[in-house]
Formats: C-alpha cells, structure tokens, sequence
C-alpha cells in the first residue's frame, strides 16, 4: 500500500483554504451581493460637533423622484452598543448630535447618484453647544456633559492598588517617571464598510450581509434596532476585508441600512466611502500616560504606578473595557507587585474609539517598556537582562489573579537576542545607527463573554454524508486571519485525514451555530478547542462503526485516517467504508463539540472590572529592532526587524509568521507614521494620502522567531498569534532611535519633523552651551 | 465602486479638435491620466460636465530625447519618462522625479501635462464635499476664508506639489501653449503665478496658479541640452511611495575646477508654485564651499514659504528643504 501523505497537519506551512478566492478576485465581499432592484443607501452626516436638534427637514429631498425612503432619528429611538452596560448610541441621532460626521438621516433610492442628490437637499437646524475635541477639555470642571448620564464626560473611572508603591518605590534603588502620549490610530482595514439589508415585507424576515467580526453581535443589535424578533433575522458574513477590531461590534452601517430597507420596504446596499469608513472609526484612542516605575539595584521591578487617560470618543463603544485592559495586562507579563492604576476614560465629541489589535494593552506597554529600557541604562543593566531579573515562574497566578500556565518570553528574548547579535552588535554599530528591544503580550481570547448567557464559549458542528467529505459549521468569522484553515486543519488533525476531506462553511445565521466572533484573539484557542471536541465525537462514532464491521472491540481499533484496523496485521477499513457503515445507523451524521473556558481563568473581584484580562493563555512577545536615523532631516529607516513570538505551538507556521509580520508592521504605522489629526472636530486624515499606513517600500525585512511553549489548555498547545507582536514594536523603535541618537521620543508618531525637531534643539543648546550661555 | 456624477466624454484624434472641443464647452476639462482628476471628480471638487480625453492626439504623446535636446508632449506618461534611457543619461533630474512620484500605478497612468498643471494641494481643500461644507469651504473654492491664514486677505496658500516643474525649471526649459487665438511659448518658471505673498507680484495665489488664459493648454515642455550640466532630483516624503513631496529638490550645475559655474535651484511642495530660486548666480565664480551651502540655505529661508496646508508640519518642509537642496548641490558637484 502507498503512504498517503497528508497535508495541512498541524505544524506545517498550509495555504489559506480561501486564499485561491481572494487571489483570483472570486471571493464575494458584502459590497458584492447585488440583487435586481437593489437601492442605494446614502447617509446624511452631521457638520456640527456638539449641538442639539431643533429639525432635521428632509422634505425636499423627499421630492427627489427615484427616492424610495428616508428615515431619520425619528424613525428609531432603540440604542445600540456592544456593551450591555453601556448602549447610548443610535443609529441616527435623536435630539444631539455628538461629533462631526454622526450619522443624521438616511436616504435609499434607485441609484447613488440619486441617493446623492437627496442627501444634498437635507437640513438639519440646531442650537450649538461647547464641543470638547480633548479628554483635559471634556473633563475639565465647568465642562457640559455629552451625555446626560455620564456627568464630567468620564465614561469610566478605574483604580486599584495591589500592594503598595509607597513601600515599593521606598525599596528601589532608582526612581522614574515619564509621560508619554500616543496619537489615536484607525485599523484602515482594506474594504470599506459594507451592509447589503433585503426586507422581506411578506413573511416580515430582515437579511444583512455585513463586513463584521461579530455576526452574532449584529444580529443581536438588529433585533434590539428593528424591534424584531430574533428568529426573523437572518445574518451573513461572507468574506471580510480586515477588521482588525474595529469591526468586533455592530456599528451603526448595518443598522441604517437594515432600517431602511424596512421602510422602503426592499433592499438596500451601502457601501462607505474611505472617509466615512475613516469617520465611523472604533481605533485606538488618544492616550496621555505618566508612569513611574520603581527598580532595585538588580533590576528586580519593585512597584509600578500607572495613570491613563483616554480620549474616548463621543460614545461609549468597548472603551469601558479598552480602560479596565489598559490597567489589568499591566500584569502577566513580568513578575510584578505593588501596582497602582488610575484609568479615566473620557467622553469626547470625536469619533467613537473601540477595540484596535491589542486592545487597551499597546499604549501602556510603549509607556512601561520605555521607561523600563531607560532605567536600564541610567543603573548600568542590559535591557535584556532587566527583563530576565522579572520573569514569571509559571504555572502562576498574578496579583490580581490572571492564570498564567505557560510562559515564552524566556526563549523568546534567548532568540532576538541571538538572531540580532544583541551581544556582539549593540553599542559598537556605526554612528546613526542603533537597536532597541522590548516584549509584549496578548491574551488568547477573553475568558468571560462580553453578552454572558451560560452556553458554551464555542460550539462546532460537524456533518458526514454519504460522500465522504466532512463540513465544519462555524459561526466564528474568518476576516483574513486564517480563522477557517485553522479550524478545518484542527479537525482534520484529529481525525487523520488530508485537509482536503474537509470544508468549512461559516457565517451564516441559517446553517451555522451561533459564535461570538472574531475578537480578542479567541478563534484559535476556543473555537480550536470546540472544533477538536467535534471531532473527537466523530471520531468516535467512526471508531464505534468500524469496530462492528471488523468485529472487534472500540478500543482495539486504530484510527489511521484513511485506514481504520484493529491490528497492525488487518487489513483494515477504508475511510469510505467506515463512513457507509456508520450511515447504516442513522444516516447523515452531525456531532456538535463544545468549549468552555475553566473559571480559574475568569480573573478575580479584587477590584471592579478585574475579569477584563482574564483568559486561557497569555502569547508574549520580544523584539529587536534596528534603526538608522537621519538627524539632519529627521527621517528614520527600520533596517530590520527581529521578532519572537510565543504562540504556544504554531498549528500552521504559515499563518503564524504572517501574523506576527502583520502586528510588527500595524506597530510600526502607530510608531511612526499613522495618526488621526482633526481640525475643530473634523478628521483631517480620513484618506489614504494623510493617513499614512506604511507602504511596502517602507516594510523592513521582518524575521519571525516562533517560540512553543505549548500551552495545557490549548488546542495542540497552541496560543494567540496574531495580536502579541503588535505592541513591542512601539518601544523597541523609540529605544532604537534613543540607542542611535540619544534622543527620547515619549510621543507617537515618531514623524520626521518631530525628529529633526528634537534633533535641531538638541543642536541647539549644545550650540549655546558651547558658546557660554546659560 | 460607487458611480462617478455623469459627464460626457470626448476623445479628440488632432490638437484642432481638442481647441474645437474646448471652445463648444467652455466648462470642460482635459483628462490626461486622471490620477489627480478622478480623485477631484469623487470629492466634488469639481463637476465638469465634459471631459476632454487627450491621450488619443498623436502629437501630444512625443518623447523625443538625444544629446541635444529632450521634447515631452503633455501625453507622454510619467512611466515611459522615468525609465528612457536617454532621459536617465542625459536628464537625470527629469527621469528622477518622473520616478519619484505617487507610485507605479500612477506612474502608469499620470502624463506630462498632467504632472505639470497638477492642481495646487491643500489640507482644507483635498477633502470631500461634505468635509469642505463642514468647515465652511475655503478660498479655493467657494469660501470667502483661507484655513491656513484666516488673515491672508484674499490671498489663498495651496501647495503645488507637482515634481516634474522643479527638475525641467532648473534645465531651462520652455514649455508651449496652445491656445484657441494661438500659441506661444514661456519659460517653464513663467506657467507658474502662484505667488504666496501679500506684497508679491500678485498674478496669481494657491487658486491662480498657471499662467494659461481661458482655452489654452500646454502641449509640450522642451529643453536644449547644456553640456556639461549636471542635474539631480530629490525629495522628502513621510512614506516612501504615493505620497506628494514634503519637499523636493531640483539642482543643475556646472563645475569649473573647484568653482560652480553655473547654479539653478528650484523646489516643489512648499509655496504655492514651484520656486526657482533667485540668487544663485552670486554663490558662483568662487571656490565652492560650507559658506556656498549656508548661502544656498539663506536664498531657500528667503524664498520658501510654506505654510500649514499639509499634515506635516510646515517650518519642517521649509527647512527640510535647506538639508536637501545642501546636499543634493554637494552630491552633484563632487560627483567626478
């Protein structure tokens, strides 16, 4: 017999199962659905930042022949949000208008350019209030509230003091603190928001497609929106382009659009513009940070203080708990004690901000590990060696109770430190040049559901017919991560089978089960986890089949794939034949796998808010980084990039690097490049000129280390990998830069101008001090 | 994609039927490689009802080059010029700007002519329809104020950004214009009027920026090759593709033993034309040295005025533009 070589196991270099569809431009996106008869949905933005509605007149516009609807605030007072504590948006504005570019009206009509033409002839009357563009102005004392229940505009007030920094810092030998502010960023995914809504006027059903993470969530929200019961709504994914967080809760395009097919009644496509894709936003806020880091003479970390205070945006969005991740994942990294935290998210009357890959954790971690790389070099320590003095001793559990059983970072920085030449290269590089370093880490899923309803965390169904081939039913939303290849390789893995046996729908609220979605980083580890407990289950009942047909026990049966026997001398069963004789019994075969995540995980009580950090499993992350900076014109060059990547055990290295290539390179836009600017409220970035992701001229070469720790929990052990490597990359590029020029860049981006900048006075004052001046 | 506003499309096979077209349809605009219009048409910056195409006008697409000079009709693309062997020889500064901007794609698409009028850049013009009414419009189009200078009376300070101008200025070039009474030809310094100061000559601002009366267009820009000129384009951008210069460089000179002969300086992306720098003369005739340089600087801090029309800062373009221009006259007149 020929060995059948399998592919796509777990381990290897396995192509996306979808990739061949978004190479060749066959896949469909949501802009693609067009049905005959389908109407143009235009949204009619607010120009004012704060102020209240006297009128919104869409009575010319009405007269528009070809318009078939237009809805207003009027048409909908239900509110919508992803947190349940928290759901103060709607999705046309009632009675205020809280930022420039809030969605006002709607029109849907035969065709965009009479859709346009409507939208021109809306107007909208209002009385001005004081709009708040900053969190110090939207906090400060004499300031109107944006919205009547949160007084202050502080969404959400955090702190906590585990321990004590008075005693820490009175036991360091070195005291510091700096303050550090970084930009607000959006995920600029490739394709633009999208909902395709078809109402069924008949039977009273609402389909939409979406560009989500979430399909779940979206259905929720149409729901609560329309006033629907939920089993008329019928939601699909179909492929998405990107999301990277900002598309893990509904937003206010799917329900606009669902609204009006309602009313027209009918359907209705709409599909953003770059600048409202922009202005729709949920990134990563602004974010003023001042911390202060105690270190003994061994480099030991003897107590952190940590004050973060949030530009949130004009609505609430995930920011309550984008302000709890921000002070909790202060832990789980290093092994710390005596931490103080003091979060204030604000409310603004800017975009609303939300969850952006490696959420709530990046902007904390540039300010720790900056603070920590200085401190370092003002007590003579390498880097390395100061994060080697505060290492974990897993399995633990940190002060406030996040379960850490396996830890990476050791081998993680062993390996930068290596590939680098860290100890043969640093300090001796020509002038201009230099390395920094610095870790991070990431949960691999939330452990505890943002809408908690006591099912399972994840459920994977499986179907066997008559032909062989297996089909997973997912709800979790592949968005270009690779989510479908890795569940269809986990369920090939245990089953034995090539992956080519296996297809995987997902997405689609009629067939699939219900998922949570894609957010956290939870579909490797959790859906993982359910799709190995499905096919667990198959497994059996083909095991259980088999042995009947070769007439021996269950347990004496070995299962090799395409070939199930009971001793190495049988000739055994075919898949197929096992497959017929397992049909006899019940015909086509569904099994459904479960996961949860186990309590220990949940995180503690110890302060309100503690379980947002909570998860299975922490992914870390060390990188090196190295820089040539041009001071005269302020122009830096990322030479390369060294980084290390504990993902647990890589399921598909292919998919892994690619991760870990794409935050390192996310990093680097935040770092260096990317920033929302605003002019009196208005986005002055919501392009792709002034936006500036980085380009691929701009790209280093990025060599990607894969550390496995292999986790107990995980599914073959494996962890997050996509989310982690994002936010090393921040310090370890100011660290750089300092190592090159000995200047500090405590603010994000690190653009040219600030550069040069900072170069210029430096040169400056040398140029006085060396001319005698004070 | 969402549906361009409609418009007609004309496609025009000789120079007189694009002055026959441009004459039926006063409100019409030529299309060249629509990098820059398209973008325009999508934000409602304009609204042409009639777009005339001239790539199919045989006379406009000539890319003649030799060792005695270089003639560019306004069709010829961005793409062919930067990589013409003969362009790169003898022309370097055209083939290097011609390849530094945008990005392959436009390079493929944006033409001559293109790059040459290119519409003055501004952050509070370059912005949707929507965006412009929530501020208010400004100068450029139907606003009565200048974001960038509330007190610039009138005055309006969008950036021209186009790389081409800077590196055919400092070779001398001549470009012509068709027109529907006729043609002519200028310097290629005098297409351009945008004047940025309130005490200028005030032809033109960020608004009026070319020289060209209602009907007329540039045809072709040529330029009779100096021996002995050396030449050299270069540029500071935030990314290092797709985007307009922060700032960008053109020089030419001749060397005489350890003198400069000959210097012309011209820079792009900061005043609302490109500048061709006045005073270069006097940095010539003596032996070159760091005290050339910072007089070379002391011209571009005099003559460069860039204001608050791009993300990045201003006084960073302006001084940038100083590092640049230093170094690029350095690197040319060292090289052997």
């Amino acid at each position: 017999m020929t060995e059948i070589v399998r592919t796509g196991a777990v381990g290897a270099y396995v192509p996306m199962v979808d990739g061949p569809e978004k190479v060749s431009g066959r896949a469909k996106y949501t802009a693609d659905f067009i049905a005959p008869q389908m109407l143009t949905g235009r949204i009619y933005r607010s120009p004012y930042a704060h102020a209240e509605i006297i009128d919104v007149d869409t009575s010319q516009a009405a007269k528009v022949p070809g318009v078939v609807a237009i809805i207003t605030g009027a048409d909908c007072a239900n509110t919508f949000g992803v947190l349940p504590i928290a759901r103060t948006e709607y999705p046309l504005a009632r009675d205020k208008v809280r930022y420039k570019g809030e969605p006002v009206a709607a029109v849907a009509a035969v065709d965009a350019a009479t859709a346009d033409k409507a939208i021109g002839l809306i107007r909208m009357k209002v009385r001005a209030l004081p709009a708040y563009y900053t969190a110090s102005a939207a906090l400060a004392a004499d300031a109107m509230p944006i919205h009547d229940k949160k007084p202050g505009n502080l969404e959400r007030e955090v702190l906590f003091e585990l321990g004590s920094v008075a005693e820490g810092f009175a036991k360091a030998h070195l005291v510091s603190e700096a303050t550090y502010n970084c930009a607000e960023v959006c995920q600029n995914q490739m394709e633009m928001h999208a909902a395709v809504a078809e109402y069924d006027s008949l039977r009273e059903r609402m389909t939409v497609h979406a560009s989500t993470q979430v399909p779940y969530y979206v259905h929720l929200m149409l729901a609560q929106i329309l006033d629907m019961d939920m089993s008329r709504i019928r939601v699909v994914k179909p492929f998405v382009g990107g999301g990277f967080g900002c598309r893990t809760e509904c937003l206010n395009v799917e329900l606009i659009a669902a609204l009006l097919a309602r009313r027209a009644p009918g359907s209705v496509r709409m599909v953003l513009t770059r600048e409202d894709t922009f202005i729709t936003h949920r990134g990563r806020p602004e974010t003023d940070i001042r911390m202060k880091l105690g270190l003994a003479r061994d480099g030991k970390i003897t107590a952190v203080e940590c004050e973060c205070i949030q530009r949130g945006g004009a609505h609430s969005g995930y920011g309550v708990v984008t302000i709890l991740y921000s002070g909790s994942m202060l832990y789980a990294i290093y092994d710390i004690h005596n931490v103080k935290y003091i979060g204030k998210r604000a409310l603004t009357n800017t975009p609303p901000c939300g969850a952006f890959r490696g959420h709530g954790t990046v902007d904390v971690r540039f300010a720790f590990e900056s603070l920590l790389d200085q401190m370092a070099h003002a007590i003579g320590l390498d880097p390395m060696a100061v994060r080697r003095a505060n290492f974990l001793n897993a399995p633990t559990f940190t002060d406030n109770d996040l379960m850490v059983n396996s830890y990476g970072l050791p081998q993680c920085i062993d390996w930068v430190e290596k590939e680098s030449g860290w100890r043969e290269r640093r300090g001796k590089l020509p002038k201009g040049k230099g390395l920094g370093f610095a870790c991070s880490h990431y949960i691999s899923g939330a452990s505890k559901p943002v809408n908690w309803t006591g099912e399972p965390h994840a459920t994977v169904k499986l179907k066997l017919d008559f032909d062989g081939s297996i089909i997973v039913l997912t709800g979790a939303a592949d968005i270009g991560q690779g989510s479908s290849t890795i569940l269809v390789q986990t369920v090939a893995e245990v089953l034995g089978l090539d992956i080519s046996r296996v297809r995987i729908v997902s997405g689609d609220s009629d067939v699939v089960p219900k998922d949570n979605g894609s957010y956290s980083s939870r579909v490797t580890f959790i859906v993982g986890n359910a799709a190995i407990d499905a096919a667990n289950k198959l497994k059996g009942l083909l095991v259980a089949a088999a042995a009947r047909r070769l007439d021996a026990a269950p347990g004496d049966v070995e299962c090799l794939g395409e070939l199930y026997r009971a001793g190495a001398q049988d000739k055994g069963l075919t898949f197929e034949e096992v497959v017929m004789e397992a049909l006899n019994d019940s015909g086509t075969i569904t099994v459904t796998g479960t996961y949860s995540t186990i309590p220990q995980s949940h995180g503690g009580k110890k302060y309100r808010g503690a379980a947002i950090g909570g998860t299975m499993g922490y992914s870390y992350s060390a990188q090196v980084v190295e820089v040539t900076v041009d001071q005269e014109t302020g122009q830096v060059t990322v030479d390369k990039v060294w980084v290390a990547h504990d993902c647990g055990k890589a399921l598909n290295r292919l998919t892994v690097e690619g991760q870990v290539q794409g935050s390192v390179w996310m990093g680097m836009g935040q770092a260096m490049t990317e920033e929302a600017g605003y002019h009196d409220g208005l986005l002055v970035t919501a392009n792709m000129l002034d936006y500036r992701v980085p380009t691929i001229q701009d790209s280093p070469p990025i060599a990607v280390g894969i550390v496995e720790s292999n986790d107990p929990h995980g599914p073959f052990g494996a962890k997050e990998a996509g989310e982690g490597s994002l936010a090393a990359f921040l310090p370890a590029l100011t660290n750089a830069i300092a190592d090159a020029t000995g200047l500090r860049f405590n603010d994000l981006p690190v653009t040219p101008d600030r550069v040069y900048t900072a170069s210029a006075k430096r040169e400056h004052s040398g140029f006085k001090k060396r001319n005698g001046a004070p | 994609m969402e549906a361009l506003a409609e418009f007609q499309l004309l496609r025009p096979k000789t120079l007189a039927d694009v002055l026959a077209a441009r004459s039926a349809h006063p409100a019409s605009q030529l299309l060249g490689g629509g990098t820059d219009l398209i973008v325009n048409l999508r934000r409602g910056i304009i609204a042409p009802t009639v777009l005339i195409d001239i790539n199919g006008v045989a006379e406009l697409r000539t890319l003649a080059a030799d060792a005695h000079g270089l003639t560019l009709g306004a069709s010829v693309t961005l793409a062919e010029l930067a990589r013409h062997g003969c362009v790169i020889a003898s022309y370097p500064a055209v083939a290097q700007a011609a390849l530094s901007i945008a990005g392959p794609t436009q390079r493929n698409m944006g033409t001559v002519g293109g790059n040459l009028c290119l519409d003055t850049r501004c952050v509070f013009y370059n912005q949707s329809q929507w965006w412009r009414s929530a501020n208010h419009h400004c100068l450029k189009t139907t606003g009565d104020l200048c974001h960038v200078a509330p007190k610039s009376r009138g005055v309006c300070f969008a950036t021209f950004s186009g790389d081409l101008a800077p590196a055919l200025m400092t070779l001398g070039a001549e470009v012509d214009i068709v027109g529907p009474a006729h043609s002519r030809t200028l310097p290629l310094q005098q297409l351009y009027i945008g004047d940025a100061r309130h005490d200028g000559a005030g032809a033109g601002d960020g608004k009026r920026y070319l020289a060209l009366s209602p009907g007329e267009f540039v045809a072709r820009v040529r330029v009779l090759r100096e021996p002995g000129l050396r030449s050299g384009y270069d540029k500071i951008r935030v990314r290092r593709s797709i985007e307009y210069p922060v700032a960008g460089v053109a020089a030419a000179l001749r060397r005489e033993g350890d003198s400069l002969a000959d210097l012309r300086v011209a820079i792009t992306g900061t005043n609302p034309r490109p500048v061709l720098l006045e005073g270069t003369d006097k940095l010539c005739g003596k032996p070159f040295d760091d005290r050339a340089l910072d007089g070379l600087e002391e011209l571009i801090r005099e003559q460069i005025m860039s204001m608050k029309t791009t993300f990045t800062p201003g006084h960073y373009r302006r001084r940038v533009a100083g590092v640049l221009a230093r170094r690029l006259v350095r690197k040319l007149f060292e090289a052997h």
